[in-house]
């Protein structure tokens, strides 16, 4: 028996071994940390030169004030300003000093609305702090109540209970600006996802991703599974040609097919439609080999003994084989899925209407509409990466074996 | 029996075919009628003598929906329905092989179909397509030849200009991209805590939808106030609009002055090859994890007994034994990046300041879809399908004879 190790140099080893791993870690899952924590973001946290790890919305302190100017103005959890609502903001400065102006900015500011205009607005002194009255005179109930209150830059120190969305100078004040004074706890913490939800059609555009991606799923299992029996299981004329075909298939990359396919699409009408994105892809060479492989490694006694029993080679199908394929079944649709789900360029070319549009080009025209409001954008980066995400981790062992299995022929 | 099944199955299929060719101008009605006749004349063939009224039912169906086919689209679809009913009403009485014979065609034929339609098909009518001149639906294209190719090769510095991009891309992302991954999956296959934690961070931006993670490194690499500029102390600094090469930057200071190809890939291109390398790396990990789990413990335990080290058991069971996997990885991998389309999009939309991010794929879409030249972009695709061709057969060629394989 050789010695075992010296001591340190399997802890110096083991050291190491983490020191590598969680360097890589850091830095996979960093984008996504600041996907995340940007979404959370503020416009100008966004847009700060030195990185904000944690921002205001994530504090569990904001979020107090929040549910109170929220309940105030409507609802607790979602905030909102009902007609006849007054919502008092609490600015603490210790000394009276000079009175801070209140204004509503008024369209084309962002985040505004133009029935906040009816917003009667009082400022009282009491207790060492301002108080701010806003009562909405007006007969509608609105979402997001914008205030920006300037504050002169004579105090000595000042602290709103609800830190704003920005502090900027201007002259002799400070602009404190709010996005949504009454916003409730999910509300200031959801704001970027809320207000993205709302630029874009997001509900249709997942939809439109989901429908695509389940009926190619679904239509394409089918198929590859039908083909797939056929090429395992029955000998009939013409088995060579249909493999030969199939092997063939296999080298065409898509590039070349962009072009014929889509002219294709066109003279059949069918651009800018539910089949154009669904039709071209639902056979599939990878799950037709994948299948085809499964159904190979079924023993041959179980078909004997069912073709005695007088079944059709479609019930073997249905009633043998396919139950026994389910692990290959599955890598399938996670891959379909997947590949669906996240496409782009395919959408990109075959439509052209917002209806028709899937969660990645949606996000696509996004990028370019939202400029640069980075915490929007990350919000709704985040909203098109989440289903998928929660579903590896329902079905992680699934995911990851799906993988593994691509790459053993 | 067996043969003229199939022969009937296989002329149905060409029926719709040709409806579909019909609607798509490029056969006349006549072919189409031809079709049909064939069809049924195949049917008669395939249940004579065997006058069966179920059968006959069948045919009759097949026959109505590949004439009335004709007019409305939608009733092509009673062809394979009578296949069907024929089926039904014939099956009782044919052997075991012509029942292989037809359920093998009748299973195989919506793939084949779908595959031959989408496809094959496609890819010769790119061929053809690339002979013309400027098609794009409107007026008059001449046939040309192969004046196409001809211009793509020798007058058109844009293609030469995506070539290079995307040949440093490949050049770049796979090695890198594997070598990591290798690295990685020996990792995360030692025994280490929080394994399941540390693989799915390492997974995670594979599923991670392209658009969104592209999104995310804009973020990260904008001039003003990306986390990189930061991070490095560079502010400022224009990572993806960077046209220098990244070759010429680092030697300039050593007095070494690169220009043209050897500059090689833009700053701004490799911002987006590394973003590249991250998305993809998860996927590899967990491809060669999987291979590295195939590796019989037997070896390892016979290694430790001799005495080898950590690094000879890398060097020695792990690297031969594993490579089949890190050649299919290899063939993979380079044909992906080839086809790198949605990170540049979405980073560089307009290719880049003097189209140094420009790839292959973007420049083909650029002249397909935002220059409505289909036809030199369906010479630019069959140009990118040798290019993929020659390097997968060199690839197999070279690789494959020092790949080893398990006995």
């Amino acid at each position: 028996m050789r010695p075992k190790p010296l001591r340190w140099q399997a802890l110096l080893g083991q050291a190491a071994l983490y020191a590598v791993l969680i360097t890589g870690s850091v830095v996979m899952a960093f984008p996504f940390y600041w996907m995340l924590a940007t979404s959370l973001k503020s416009p100008q946290e966004a847009q700060q030169a030195v990185p904000v790890w944690v921002p205001e919305r994530l504090k569990p302190a904001n979020w107090a004030a929040a549910a109170r100017l929220g309940a105030q103005g409507g609802s607790m959890w979602w905030g909102g300003y009902r007609a006849g609502r007054s919502v008092v903001l609490r600015i603490y400065t210790g000394e009276k000093g000079l009175e801070p102006v209140v204004t509503i900015p008024t369209p084309p500011a962002a985040f505004s609305d133009p029935r906040a205009d009816n917003t009667r607005v009082e400022t009282t002194f009491k207790d060492g702090r301002w108080e701010i009255a806003l009562t909405n005179g007006g007969q509608g109930s609105f979402r997001l109540l914008p205030v920006r209150v300037y504050i002169a830059k004579s105090y000595r120190e000042f602290h709103p209970e609800l830190q704003p969305d920005s502090v900027s100078s201007r002259g002799d004040n400070w602009e404190l600006s709010w996005s949504n004074l009454a916003p409730g706890v999910l509300g200031y913490v959801f704001h970027n996802f809320r207000e993205a939800w709302y630029a874009a059609p997001f509900g249709r555009y997942f939809f439109n991703s989901f429908f695509t991606a389940l009926t190619q799923v679904l239509g394409g299992l089918f198929i590859a599974a039908m083909a797939a029996f056929a090429l395992a299981r029955i000998p009939f004329p013409g088995k060579e040609f249909v493999f030969g075909l199939i092997i063939a298939t296999l080298m065409i990359p898509g590039e070349v097919l962009l072009i014929p396919n889509y002219i294709l699409l066109s003279r059949l009408g069918w651009l800018d439609s539910y089949y154009a994105l669904i039709v071209p892809w639902l056979a599939s060479v990878f799950g037709i080999f994948l299948l085809r492989q499964f159904y190979l490694s079924l023993p041959q006694d179980l078909f004997d003994a069912a073709r005695i029993d007088g079944a059709t080679y479609w019930t073997q199908l249905w009633r043998i084989a396919l139950p026994l394929s389910v692990p290959g079944m599955v890598t399938y649709g996670i891959f379909t899925f997947l590949g669906a789900y996240n496409a782009l360029l395919w959408p990109l070319i075959v439509t052209n209407s917002p209806e028709m549009r899937t969660i990645q080009l949606g996000l696509q025209s996004f990028i370019g509409e939202a400029g640069s409001d980075y915490g929007g954008l990350m919000a709704a980066s985040t909203l098109s990466i989440l289903p998928i995400v929660l579903g590896y981790f329902l079905a992680q062992k699934q995911f990851v074996q799906g993988v593994a299995r691509s790459g053993i022929k | 029996m067996g043969t003229r099944l199939a022969l009937y199955l296989g002329l149905s299929m060409v029926a719709v075919l040709v409806r579909l060719l019909w609607d798509l101008r490029f056969a006349g009605p006549t072919l189409y009628a031809l079709a049909a006749v064939a069809t049924l004349a195949a049917g008669l063939w395939a249940i004579r003598g065997k006058p069966l009224p179920l059968a006959w039912l069948g045919l009759t169906i097949g026959l109505t929906g590949a004439v009335a086919g004709y007019g409305l689209p939608w009733l092509s679809l009673l062809i394979p329905l009578g296949v069907f009913v024929g089926y039904w009403g014939w099956a009782k009485h044919v052997s075991e092989k012509d029942l292989g014979a037809f359920w093998g065609w009748a299973l195989v034929w919506p793939a084949v179909g779908l595959l031959l339609v989408w496809q094959v098909i496609p890819a010769f009518y790119a061929l053809w397509l690339s002979f013309f001149d400027r098609f794009n639906f409107i007026g008059h294209s001449r046939f040309v030849g192969l004046l196409n190719y001809e211009i793509l090769l020798t007058r058109d510095p844009l293609f030469w200009k995506a070539m290079g991009n995307t040949f440093w891309f490949v050049v770049f992302t796979v090695p890198i991209g594997i070598g990591l991954a290798t690295l990685a999956a020996i990792l995360l296959n030692e025994k280490v805590r929080l394994q399941g934690l540390f693989r799915t961070l390492y997974f995670l931006p594979y599923i991670t939808a392209l658009t969104a993670a592209a999104a995310v490194w804009d973020w990260i690499y904008n001039p003003e106030f990306g986390f990189l500029n930061w991070l490095l102390g560079t502010p400022g600094f224009q990572w993806l609009s960077t046209p220098e090469g990244i070759f010429a930057r680092m030697l300039r200071p050593l007095g070494i002055n690169l220009s043209g190809f050897w500059a090689g890939p833009s700053v701004a291109f490799v911002a987006v090859m590394a973003m590249s390398v991250w998305h993809f790396l998860g996927y590899q990990v967990v491809v060669l994890l999987a291979g590295l789990q195939n590796i019989p413990k037997e070896y390892y335990e016979a290694a430790e007994l001799d005495g080898a080290s950590w690094w000879q058991k890398v060097r020695f069971i792990t690297w031969p034994l594993l490579s089949p996997t890190t050649f299919f990885l290899f063939t993979l991998s380079l044909i992906g990046a080839f086809q790198v389309f949605t990170q540049v999009l979405i980073l560089t939309p307009t290719g880049g300041v003097l189209q140094d991010t420009l790839t292959i794929t973007l420049y083909l879409y650029n002249k397909g879809f935002r220059d409505s030249n289909f036809s030199y972009a369906s010479a630019l695709a069959v140009v990118v399908f040798m290019v993929i061709l020659v390097l997968t057969l060199v690839q197999r060629r070279v690789l494959e004879r020092r790949v080893t394989y398990e006995a």
